[in-house]
């Protein structure tokens, strides 16, 4: 016990690694602070637009909720509103939250050309990416490791301590896994610290928590593993300091943007723009064929009103949307293809996890706090599941002619925000926890090789 | 004079010599060379795969466009025309913010739609660790390796006590920092070599545009520069060629990593944006104030109608020689363009403020200069997509407003039938839409100019710095 109070008392009379430890506890805080303004600048966002939807809907209803109202033109002139609000670890791990829409109102007309589209944003401030939990973790926590790790066997090599400490009979490699032990808790302290409190405060799920946790522990474990096997070769401090930064850069910049350039030629997703192509001139010929052309694969599909009277003269409202909903059923091969080549990219970059501890901790990170691509995929299924109700609600009026009045504005119905897609990702926390053990196991037998050669010399 | 130009020569033969002899520079400095010419000739071709989609896209949605049968133009308002931004030339050097925003948008009547489908939304979060560009090597990784390469060039002559040797033999200090500058200047120059000669390249093959191209280079030789400087100066400065390294790298990780992502925070939290929804609902609640043409006792348009009437000298709608649904249809849209305009400058405005807030920081950070100044010159920052909107906007309107004019001009106004149309023919009349590059030497000069500044004065800054130090030095000695 008073070794270890010893090595604290040491550790804390370095005025780096003083610095090093409080700089990281107040950039982990920071994050948090800044992670949980912009979730409640999200929420304040969907609140407002929620205020102006409100409004809208009251002046639409006013004008359309006559006692002979037609169900066509409420439907076309009534948005219904749909939102994605963060889930509670989203703060700790923002994703792509600041590129993907998180509100979007839609029609009763054809999903596929209202679904994909984009948020007023300015690109400039998306281009780095968000300061978060996640970026200080990813990035900035290797950086403090090799501050604190890169001399520690070296340091004393040029202290002329090392033969000292290696011959004294109790130590051998008791004092490195000491020192080790020591700043793994102080650096897990300083960034887990603030995170948990953020996390106390949105009410997380204690899951979802402890694997964020768990990653942490375990990428930290990883650089510290990694530092120690470097610090035990035997170079000085400063050859010691400029390899591990060469890692860093290549693990945390050079790697994954390499990979992601790799991942995005290999699968491309174009189809997005092919579907929305296809589905407007699907649309669009409707108006210059036959109506039983259009009703054909609708009634086939919506057995339930061919038998309501069919369509006379040129524009009816039931044709008009029958044929929206047949242009979106004519896509359906190019929306599963591009959701597959979607999911793809993800897929991937989740099995980079296996190679690169940045890549298994993003993933782990968006995939618990539901702020990657899959949740805004789910969010988009939501909402098509929504769009259906909505037909479900409309047609209805439209095929049984009823009118549609203003007590039937009440009864439209309403989005309920979908239920968390957040999942624990095992794959990459299994390569995580594969790529930690291992090097923290060179690091024990760089220590053990250094003691036994240092005892030899 | 000449013998002391001789000694700063010699002194910088001797770091080059030293820097020579080191493995590990070498090898890094080889590895960037690799990655910088690699990344430009991945770069280049991606740009040219996109630019070839994009333009393949555009042909398609063109001749589709052609393509349409006999119609009533207000059916063609709203099949619409698709729009694909072309990349400029040097967006394989430095793609901006290309993957951020959308590059296709769909053009319509009474809507104003947004450009959709970006690489960021398409990505997994990967591309967020950035994308490996020459700009993404220049910008963040060379001047990491400047560092390791600079930072020891005094300090180490201190620690090994050869500096006290060399000023003993009447080498004076600004001759020695002269030398080693000289010599950091031809490292830096060697660093950004590979990368600035593809450019030169492009430009002198003509592909890519000469004068920004020759002012990218040139605003990429200032910001390494400023870090060889820097490094140098802190170099003069410190005790210990370690407490050097510590200081520089510091300062890179700071001004190059944590900078450009806090800044963006403060700009978001500081000057919110509204939503699309929310532009949308105001926009169509000032509609409703403007007018309702559907209500007979509206008094715009009853004032519209009057104008109507008396410019063609007839009493009722009925009698007008022309469509009077399409005349309606044009004052519309020509009401509901003019607020999307007034309702996307003020957009612009406050995307203009945020980035002038975190562009401020250029003179905190020479990232944020140099990255700026990179996007403009080529045309790939948040200006030139804005340019490009406005143009797709003025040529929305117009296509919009040709179709309400074959309205007005081709469907009668009485007793037009059942389901009137006009041939064809029409449609191939209609333009498509041809997007004029901007000149970024027009649309950003003054961007340009001051980040250009501001990196001078960096250097400046800097080398000043050093001055004084060598200086101090000669007091020392003394």
């Amino acid at each position: 016990m008073s070794a270890w109070k010893a090595d604290f008392r040491l550790l804390f009379r370095a005025p780096l690694s003083v610095g090093a430890l409080l700089l990281l506890f107040i950039l982990s805080a920071l994050s948090v602070a800044a992670g949980l303004a912009a979730t409640a600048r999200q929420e304040a966002v969907i609140d407002r637009v929620e205020a102006a939807q409100r409004m809208d809907l009251a002046s639409v209803a006013k004008d359309h909720g006559k006692p002979d109202g037609n169900a066509g033109s409420a439907a076309y002139y009534t948005f219904h509103l749909t939102s994605d609000p963060p889930s509670p670890l989203a703060f700790a791990a923002l994703g792509q939250r600041d590129v993907q829409p998180y509100v979007l109102r839609v029609r009763l007309l054809g999903l596929q050309s209202q679904l994909y589209e984009s948020e007023t944003l300015n690109p400039e401030l998306a281009l780095p990416g968000a300061f978060d939990f996640a970026f200080v973790l990813i990035y900035l926590a290797p950086l403090i490791i090799i501050a604190l790790m890169h001399d520690l066997v070296s340091g004393e090599r040029e202290a002329g301590r090392l033969r000292l400490l290696v011959s004294l009979p109790a130590s051998g490699r008791g004092v490195w896994m000491r020192r080790s032990a020591l700043r793994y808790l102080l650096v897990l302290g300083a960034l887990l610290v603030p995170f948990v409190i953020g996390a106390a405060l949105t009410r997380a799920p204690v899951a979802g928590t402890f694997a964020i946790a768990l990653a942490t522990a375990l990428y930290v474990a990883f650089w510290l593993g990694l530092a120690l096997r470097v610090t035990t070769w035997g170079r000085s401090s400063a050859a010691n300091g400029a390899a591990l930064v060469g890692c860093w850069i290549v693990l945390t910049l050079l790697a994954p943007a390499l990979a992601n350039a790799v991942i995005s030629r290999a699968i491309p997703v174009a189809k997005g723009i092919d579907l929305t192509l296809a589905q407007r001139e699907l649309v669009h010929r409707a108006w210059d064929i036959p109506k039983e052309e259009t009703f054909r694969p609708f009634f086939a599909k919506h057995p339930e009103w061919r038998d309501t009277p069919p369509v006379p003269g040129r524009f009816h409202w039931k044709w008009y949307y029958a044929m929206h909903e047949v242009g979106d059923d004519g896509v359906a091969t190019e929306v599963t293809e591009y959701r597959r080549s979607l999911t793809a990219r993800e897929v991937w970059t989740a099995r980079l996890g296996w190679f690169l501890p940045a890549a298994a901790v993003q993933t782990i990170l968006h995939r618990t706090a539901d702020s990657d691509l899959w949740a805004h995929l789910a969010y988009q299924r939501s909402i098509e599941q929504f769009h259906t109700r909505l037909r479900d609600f409309y047609y209805p009026y439209m095929f049984h002619e009823r009118p549609f009045q203003m007590a039937d504005f009440e009864q439209m119905p309403r989005y309920q925000p979908r239920p968390s897609s957040a999942s624990l990702p095992m794959s990459p926390m299994v390569g995580l926890l594969v790529l930690a053990a291992l090097v923290s196991g060179a690091a024990v037998t760089g220590v053990r090789t250094l003691s036994s050669s240092a005892a030899r010399e | 004079m000449s013998l002391r130009s001789a000694r700063v020569l010699r002194v910088s033969a001797e770091e080059w010599r030293a820097l020579v002899r080191n493995r590990v520079a070498m090898i890094a400095s080889l590895t960037l060379a690799a990655l910088s010419v690699t990344s430009a000739i991945l770069g280049m071709e991606q740009r040219n795969a996109t630019e070839a989609a994009r333009a393949r896209y555009q042909a398609t949605a063109d001749e589709a466009f052609d393509a349409q049968p006999d119609r009533h133009p207000h059916r063609m308002v709203h099949y619409g025309q698709f729009v694909f931004r072309p990349l400029s030339a040097l967006a394989f050097f430095d793609p901006g913010v290309d993957g951020f925003t959308g590059n296709t948008v769909f053009l319509e009547g009474h809507r104003q739609n947004s450009a959709n489908f970006s690489e960021a939304r398409q990505s997994s979060l990967l591309l967020r660790f950035g994308q490996l560009t020459p700009a993404f090597v220049l910008q963040t990784l060379a001047p990491l390796l400047i560092i390791f390469l600079a930072f020891g060039a005094i300090a180490r002559e201190r620690e090994q006590g050869t500096l006290r040797l060399l000023l003993a033999q009447g080498l004076r200090p600004s001759e020695l920092a002269a030398g080693k500058l000289l010599a950091h200047a031809g490292v830096v120059a060697a660093v950004a070599a590979p990368a600035l000669l593809v450019l030169a390249i492009a430009a002198l093959a003509g592909w890519a545009p000469p004068v920004p191209s020759l002012l990218m280079v040139s605003g990429y030789l200032v910001y390494l520069t400023i870090w060889a400087v820097a490094a140098l100066f802190v170099s003069l400065l410190v005790r210990r060629a370690r407490d050097a390294l510590l200081i520089l790298v510091a300062a890179w990780m700071g001004g190059v990593i944590l900078a450009p992502r806090i800044l963006p925070e403060i700009a978001v939290a500081r000057i919110p944006t509204p939503t699309r929804i929310e532009t949308d609902v105001a926009i169509h609640r000032e509609l409703k104030q403007i007018g309702d043409s559907h209500n007979p006792d509206d008094p715009y348009f009853s004032e519209f109608k009057a104008k109507t009437l008396a410019r063609y000298g007839v009493e009722k709608v009925e009698e007008l020689p022309v469509q009077w649904a399409g005349l309606v249809g044009m004052e519309g849209e020509r009401l509901t363009s003019g607020l999307f305009d007034r309702y996307a400058r003020e957009a612009f405005a406050r995307e203009a403020e945020q980035n002038r807030l975190v562009r401020q920081f250029g003179v905190l950070s020479p990232l944020i200069a140099v990255r700026q100044l990179s996007m403009s010159l080529a045309a790939t920052d948040t200006e030139s997509h804005q340019d490009f909107l406005e143009q797709v906007e003025q040529h929305r309107y117009r296509f919009v407003q040709a179709l309400n004019l074959m309205q007005v001009m081709k469907i009668p106004n009485r007793n037009a039938g059942e389901d009137p149309r006009i041939s064809a023919d029409h449609w191939k009349t209609l333009p498509s839409f041809t997007y004029r590059a901007p000149d970024v030497l027009q649309l950003a000069s003054e961007r340009i100019r001051a980040n250009l500044l501001v990196l001078v004065c960096w250097l400046a800054v800097f080398l000043v710095g050093c001055g004084l130090a060598a200086r101090r030095l000669e007091e020392a000695a003394r």
